[in-house]
């Protein structure tokens, strides 16, 4: 029974990515409203689901994953603007960094390599609210020393990359849904290898994973990189939307506040419940801005204290099937 | 690059101290808070904005002396914070998931900043008063009189929570209950009295922080975030838990930026204060003032 339910919420999930995927070719489709919107809501779903990874399914509550995204924008900017990468290349394609799979990896590999770097002390010697703390530090250290990197990071203005290389919403809509559905898909898996396991019984009993065996800081680690990893590409994407990668706009808190919410309302520790909750607060939160502008941040404040009050376990588990909402 | 003259270094000193009480204040609030509910109250600095505005209002329409508004503020305060945990955090606090309680938190900051922003403007605020620019002259060094003020109101402030949390049943009922709330359930506390207690005297702290802030700086209603975050750096230094580190944290953190922006050069600032934080987490994470213990 719930094997066939399993099956069939799968192929609900595959019928409506292939539907997504098709959008862009309805006519009119690209310069609606909805387009956009999509967008907006594949760059919250990825980050929702990159921050689930270390504290939904790793119990870690980082509050630093604005520092990631912003790693990834600006290592996507510096490589482009300073043609760090491609040499002379670069002027036989000048649209070589434009959507580049090298480009954007690096920048998840640069937010990675961060998370690891400052997670190895912290994670080692803090717990949970240390932790919190920690990583919150780190974001603000980063947006600093960012606004006084000179020419190298702009400085407090940023940087600019070639928007002439713009034509289309299309390949930045394809990128984000690949994307959802690819970290989605990936995290699904990972929790139902060995590693996956190991990092749930670190999350519910730490000493007691420790006791059979388990690296508790490897894992924990492993899961704080992965998470900025995906903060560091969604970072990317953003940077190919926007071409001005600045301090106050990547390394915004909102880019963590949001994506944390989407979680929590989706349902923290779910796969689906990242992506279902970036859908519904982004959608609130965008007609709360067309309709009310003056009050709308007074309404998403509203919005996410009535969620957390009334619906505190999150969307996925009061709508779907157990079974299905545990993974 | 020549060490200026000991005057200029007291002349910091005393800056950097009598601003940096101010987090100290913000930061003992946070860790009463914390200290019961396990919850990083990040609404505390626009609590303290929201505080400062009402403070100007009263100034404004009423006439009131911004230094006398504290017996309307603490009393005020008080009431606030009961009301606020009894209605927004009571049932998340039961929850083990802190994830809900630092999300209302969220929620109260966005919904108090942009409450702000509706009724008084985004622009830029200050309080000035007949004494407002004078100052206090000792031994060839100035102190403003409203920081030192504001100084006095912090340490009065921070007293009073030490002395209610060490001399008063309830006082320790309190501590009992940052220490171990389990332990403390079973010898008959109530988690939500001493929840709503530590809120209470967490927005009231708030309030007397909201008058000094409103003497001695120009504010905005989104000024409020890098308060809390500040605060949480002052906490961190104290030890979380340790109210009178708290304080002490705060003066730390006020001098730490004084030296900065002197030596260094003021965007810094920020950078090297958190770095001073993540330094102490991950070195003293117990804070500098206690000594360490193991904990499994």
């Amino acid at each position: 029974m719930t094997a066939m339910a399993n099956f069939s919420w799968k192929w609900a999930a595959a019928l409506l990515t292939i539907i997504l995927a098709l959008v862009p070719f309805w006519p009119g489709a690209l310069d609606s409203y909805l387009f956009s919107f999509l967008f907006f809501v594949f760059i919250y779903a990825v980050m929702a689901q990159g921050w689930n990874l270390v504290a939904g399914f790793g119990g870690q509550i980082s509050l630093g994953s604005h520092a990631f995204f912003g790693l990834g924008a600006y290592t996507t900017a510096i490589l482009w603007s300073g043609n760090y990468l491609w040499g002379s290349l670069y002027e036989t394609y000048p649209r070589i960094y434009y959507f580049d799979p090298v480009t954007m990896v690096l920048s998840g590999l640069v937010a990675a390599l961060a998370a690891a770097l400052i997670g190895l002390p912290l994670l080692s010697k803090l717990r949970g609210d240390y932790f919190a703390l920690g990583t919150l530090g780190f974001g603000e250290i980063l947006k600093v020393i960012f606004v006084n990197g000179g020419d190298f990071t702009g400085g407090a203005f940023g940087l600019v990359t070639p928007s002439s290389t713009f034509e289309t919403l299309m390949p930045h809509y394809w990128t984000g849904l690949g994307l959802t559905a690819g970290t989605a898909l990936a995290i699904g898996w990972l929790m139902r290898s060995r590693y996956g396991l190991a990092l749930i019984a670190v999350r519910d009993d730490e000493m007691a994973a420790s006791a059979n065996g388990i690296n508790t800081l490897k894992v924990k680690v492993a899961a704080f990189a992965g998470s900025a990893f995906i903060a560091g590409i969604a970072g990317s994407l953003y940077s190919y939307y926007i071409f001005h990668v600045g301090p106050d706009s990547v390394f915004n808190l909102d880019w963590m506040l949001l994506p944390l919410m989407m979680t929590v309302v989706g349902g923290t520790g779910t796969v689906l419940g990242p992506i279902l909750g970036a859908f519904i607060m982004y959608a609130v939160f965008d007609i709360a801005r067309i309709f009310v502008p003056d009050y709308h941040p007074i309404i998403s404040g509203l919005t996410i204290i009535l969620a957390m009050l009334f619906l505190p376990k999150g969307l996925v588990r009061k709508i779907l099937p157990m079974s299905l909402a545990r993974n | 690059m020549t060490l200026p003259s000991p005057e200029i270094l007291l002349q910091l000193s005393i800056n950097g101290a009598l601003g940096g009480a101010m987090y100290g204040v913000a930061a003992v609030g946070l860790s009463l808070i914390f200290g019961t509910m396990r919850l990083i109250f990040l609404a505390q600095g626009a609590m303290i904005i929201l505080a400062a505005y009402l403070v100007r209002a009263l100034f404004q329409h009423l006439g009131i002396d911004p230094f006398l508004s504290l017996i309307i503020m603490v009393p005020v305060g008080l009431a606030a914070g009961w009301l606020i945990y009894q209605g927004l955090f009571r049932k998340a606090a039961a929850e083990e998931d802190r994830n809900i309680s630092l999300l209302i938190a969220v929620g109260v900051m966005f919904l108090v900043q942009n409450l702000m922003t509706v009724i008084w403007g985004g622009n830029t605020a200050a309080v000035v008063t007949s004494y407002t620019a004078s100052g206090i002259e000792l031994l060839g060094v100035r102190a403003s009189f409203t920081r030192s003020m504001g100084f006095l109101i912090a340490l009065a402030g921070t007293a009073l929570v030490v002395l209610f949390l060490r001399r008063t049943l309830v006082g320790k009922a309190v501590r009992a209950a940052s220490e171990d709330m389990t332990a403390a359930t079973l010898m008959g506390i109530s988690p939500h009295k001493v929840n709503a207690i530590a809120f209470a005297i967490g927005i009231a702290l708030a309030g007397a922080a909201g008058v000094a802030v409103a003497t001695t700086f120009p504010f905005n209603p989104f000024a409020g975030f890098i308060f809390s975050l500040k605060a949480l750096v002052a906490l961190a230094l104290g030890g979380i838990g340790n109210v009178a580190g708290a304080l002490a944290g705060g003066i730390i953190l006020g001098l730490i930026e004084a030296y900065v922006q002197f030596f260094i050069s003021g965007g810094w600032t920020n950078a090297i204060a958190y770095g001073v934080f993540l330094a102490v987490l991950m070195f003293k994470p117990e804070g500098l003032f206690s000594r360490p213990y193991k904990k499994a």
